[in-house]
């Protein structure tokens, strides 16, 4: 279970986020819209230990994550959260198989049956030795949701995971997230305006950033 | 890493040449307790008549050196000739006791027991080929001129093992040898007001001595004694000025590759920052992250120190292989010198006290404003 108390979150003095409590069961979904820079990003980040709220808790499954030191809250991610992120975040220099090795390692699972599996779920498993900087979009994109997916995390994140991708690429991204956190049986938290997305994915909660749940 | 090589290179091999040049010096002389020569240079004396790198002050008469052999504080005294090389290696006219000082021993053959016989040390007999019942002619002087004794030659019958010592440079035979030699009546001159010797070798019966004794030798007679641990004291001290020089350098080189090191790891992790925020956005702790900085800097530091230890004693071997030809300068076997141990130690500890600063900056790094920024 995911619980968030009171989050609030100011930037130089400005209230970006305030007051949103949350309560999200095991394996049920999320859905974050609302307008440009309303803060949906800055929110993702707080819930994955990446931003610490200027008030306010969150819990997931009865650890507060921020009572936690800074060496524990990165651990608990790299263990138990997932993160889609929207730039993808992959490391250029480094190959498919290296990027996802890196977050194998960290998940300590270290399963390479697990990950060529992976690879082969998101048709990479023959373009595993070239560079990401080699990659088009669409296939750097079904990387980072591999890598996200490394090691089987409760709770995974997604922020934008089809902003620059075409429909055909939409569709795969969004039914490789689906089959996925069902097989991880985990719970989803996405941001996206994408309509198709919306439509694809049954969500539990929608929270529509800018209004109170 | 390239500073921290030539660095390392440098000092480790004046490091090793320094305290090896010191070892040798020291086992060079075999405990003697004063050199008698005729008046000159007590240096010079000390140098030409134990180390036979220098030229005599001159020669004295046997006559007054058997007087100075007999005085009741001497225990040993043992008599050199020099004058005389062959390919450049000194030949030294002196008695059986020289070999007992130096604790020497055959590899093969024996020791001279008539005039014109030699003993060869173990560099000469390799270098030189000379081998057991070869003859080989000497030339007169220190240095090869190709002024020969071609009317006597000496005949090879020991070749002594390596002793690390001058000895393995030096050719040896009896005093009757160089005295018949340089009689130029090609017969032994038995005059013994004629005979002379270029030095005496003394130990004394009572340390004591050491105070008394030179100075009745240097007042009282045409002679100087001089003592071999005084005057190469004396040596070590105004050398030891060149070897502190060369050690700053070093330091200065050293201390310039650290610098470098930390700019080269700033850089890095400046390049990197983005990578190593993704790093920890999957689970990588800053702990596991300072770690990975540090583990890098360190392996820079390192493989340049072991790399530059290893050209350093290679460059060591190499000018003591080259010393080999011609010279009768003998730096030393190569022994393992807790002083080059220290120094590595020292270069350790403040290549990891450098890279402790680039460490600490990316531990302080906040991921989601670089994530943001990127």
């Amino acid at each position: 279970m995911l619980i968030c108390e009171n989050i609030l979150f100011s930037v130089d003095g400005h209230k970006l986020i305030s007051g949103i409590n949350l309560n999200i069961q095991s394996q049920k979904d999320l859905l974050i819209t609302g307008p440009s820079g309303i803060g949906k990003t800055s929110f993702l980040s707080i819930l994955c230990g990446l931003q610490k709220p200027t008030q306010g808790n969150v819990i997931y499954n009865d650890i507060n994550l921020y009572d936690m030191s800074e060496n524990k809250i990165d651990d608990f991610r790299g263990k138990e959260l997932g993160i889609v992120f929207q730039n993808f975040n992959l490391i250029n220099s480094f190959t498919i198989k290296q990027n996802l090795d890196i977050a194998n390692t960290v998940s300590k699972q270290n399963n390479n049956d697990q990950l060529y599996d992976l690879l082969q779920r998101v048709g990479l498993a023959e373009k595993s030795h070239l560079q990401v900087s080699k990659l088009s979009v669409g296939e750097k994109q079904r990387l980072a949701v591999a890598r996200a997916f490394i090691g089987k995390p409760k709770w995974i994140f997604c922020d934008e995971p089809t902003s620059s991708l075409d429909n055909k690429n939409t569709d795969i991204i969004i039914n490789l997230i689906k089959e996925e956190s069902l097989r991880c049986k985990a719970s989803l938290i996405l941001i996206t305006h994408d309509t198709r997305v919306q439509s694809i994915l049954n969500f539990s909660q929608v929270l529509k950033m800018g209004e109170m749940l | 890493m390239f500073l921290m090589i030539v660095g390392m290179t440098i000092i480790t091999t004046s490091i090793l040449i320094n305290q090896i040049s010191k070892n040798t010096f020291y086992s060079n002389n075999p405990n003697l307790d004063v050199v008698v020569g005729s008046k000159g240079s007590p240096l010079q004396l000390v140098l030409s008549s134990i180390h036979h790198v220098d030229i005599p002050t001159g020669n004295i008469s046997y006559k007054d050196a058997k007087k100075i052999m007999k005085h009741p504080a001497i225990k040993i005294g043992i008599p050199i000739s020099l004058g005389d090389n062959f390919q450049n290696y000194r030949i030294v006219g002196t008695d059986k006791r020289f070999l007992n000082l130096y604790k020497t021993s055959l590899n093969s053959g024996s020791i001279w027991n008539k005039p014109m016989q030699a003993v060869i040390g173990h560099n000469v007999a390799k270098t030189t080929q000379l081998k057991i019942e070869k003859f080989f002619v000497g030339s007169h002087g220190l240095v090869d001129t190709g002024d020969i004794h071609s009317e006597q030659p000496y005949k090879v019958i020991g070749i002594l093992n390596k002793t690390g010592t001058v000895v393995d440079n030096l050719i040896l035979t009896s005093l009757e040898s160089v005295w018949n030699l340089h009689s130029h009546q090609n017969k032994l001159e038995k005059n013994i007001k004629k005979l002379e010797v270029t030095a005496l070798l003394l130990k004394y019966k009572n340390k004591t001595s050491a105070f008394s004794f030179p100075r009745l030798i240097n007042k009282n007679t045409n002679l100087q004694a001089a003592s071999p641990s005084f005057e190469i004291s004396k040596l070590l001290k105004l050398t030891g000025a060149a070897h502190n020089v060369s050690n700053y350098l070093s330091l200065l080189i050293v201390s310039l590759s650290l610098i470098g090191i930390l700019f080269t790891l700033l850089n890095n992790i400046n390049d990197r920052k983005y990578d190593l925020a993704i790093l920890r956005t999957l689970g990588f702790t800053r702990k596991k992250i300072f770690s990975l900085i540090l583990i890098e800097g360190m392996a820079i530091a390192f493989v340049g120190s072991v790399i530059g230890l290893i050209l350093g004693v290679l460059c060591f071997i190499s000018i003591q292989y080259l010393s080999l030809f011609g010279t009768n300068v003998i730096i030393g076997q190569f022994e393992f010198v807790s002083e080059l141990l220290i120094m590595w130690l020292i270069v350790m500890i403040t290549s990891f006290l450098t890279c402790i600063i680039p460490c600490t900056i990316v531990y302080k790094r906040n991921i989601r404003s670089i994530l943001l920024n990127n």
